[in-house]
């Protein structure tokens, strides 16, 4: 792909390099929405809201992403726990995306609804 | 197998940054198999992932107090820490090698990804313990095997 068509891409969708790493993102970023939290009550939040279960190898993969991007930073640990939190970068992201995914889920259910 | 064996096989540096968090979350017991499939491509992915290396190799880099980044230190970012020049033509040479092969075989659809994995060795898992080579390129050729 070009630069400038893949900067595009990325600007539209900043989720668009993660590859298969988009959707645990995602989650992750859901989880710490409302507050910071270490990996294993990530892992334990995502499951029961999304019904993913994250193992361990795909959850810290999608951690360094997201913190190599500072969409999220890690706090003082805790024992062997490290928390993370949303920082205000993460936070536009989250918003955008949530943004993206009702519209599509408006256009889904209109075209339900005429079908 | 258990959390702590699998755990060697990531690079150093993610070991140093991740390490103590991925055990307390994986837990001490074994793994299921599942999970430890999850932890095995994890472990790929550190080891070849820019993003997975930056940050890695980041949090380990020291910086001069309050001042920029050292010009060595930025350059040793993007390095693989001790693969030489040498390393890296050998890799290539074993990478050329195989891929001819299998497509003399007609294996065409698996040069490529058996070729990467078996020149790894030589560059980008340089200096890691060679139980954990073993179990990476062992691993991804089963994988591939199974897959094809």
């Amino acid at each position: 792909m070009a630069p400038a068509k893949k900067e595009k891409k990325e600007r539209d969708d900043p989720f668009a390099d993660l590859g298969r790493f988009s959707g645990p993102a995602l989650y992750i970023l859901l989880s710490l929405a409302d507050g910071p939290k270490h990996g294993y009550a990530m892992t334990q939040d995502i499951e029961a809201v999304a019904g993913q279960k994250l193992g361990p190898g795909t959850l810290y993969g999608a951690i360094a992403r997201l913190e190599s991007r500072r969409w999220i930073e890690p706090l003082p640990a805790e024992d062997r726990r490290q928390p993370y939190r949303l920082t205000s970068a993460g936070q536009r992201v989250l918003r955008h995306r949530l943004q993206m995914l009702q519209a599509l889920a408006r256009v889904g259910r209109a075209r339900l609804a005429e079908g | 197998m258990r959390a702590e064996q699998l755990l060697l096989l990531y690079p150093r540096a993610w070991r140093e940054r991740y390490g103590d968090e991925f055990l307390a979350t994986a837990g001490s017991g074994p793994m299921p198999a599942r999970q430890a499939l999850d932890v095995l491509f994890g472990a790929i992915d550190a080891w070849i992932s820019a993003d997975v290396r930056r940050i890695t190799v980041a949090s380990q880099t020291p910086r001069s107090e309050g001042g920029p980044m050292s010009l060595k230190a930025f350059v040793c970012q993007h390095e693989v820490p001790g693969v030489t020049p040498r390393d890296g033509l050998v890799g290539a040479a074993v990478m050329l090698g195989v891929s001819t092969i299998l497509k003399l075989f007609g294996l065409n659809a698996l040069a490529f990804p058996v070729s990467f994995t078996l020149s790894m060795p030589f560059w980008l898992m340089k200096g890691v313990p060679r139980v954990a080579q073993l179990a990476i390129v062992g691993g991804t050729l089963v994988l591939l095997g199974v897959i094809r």
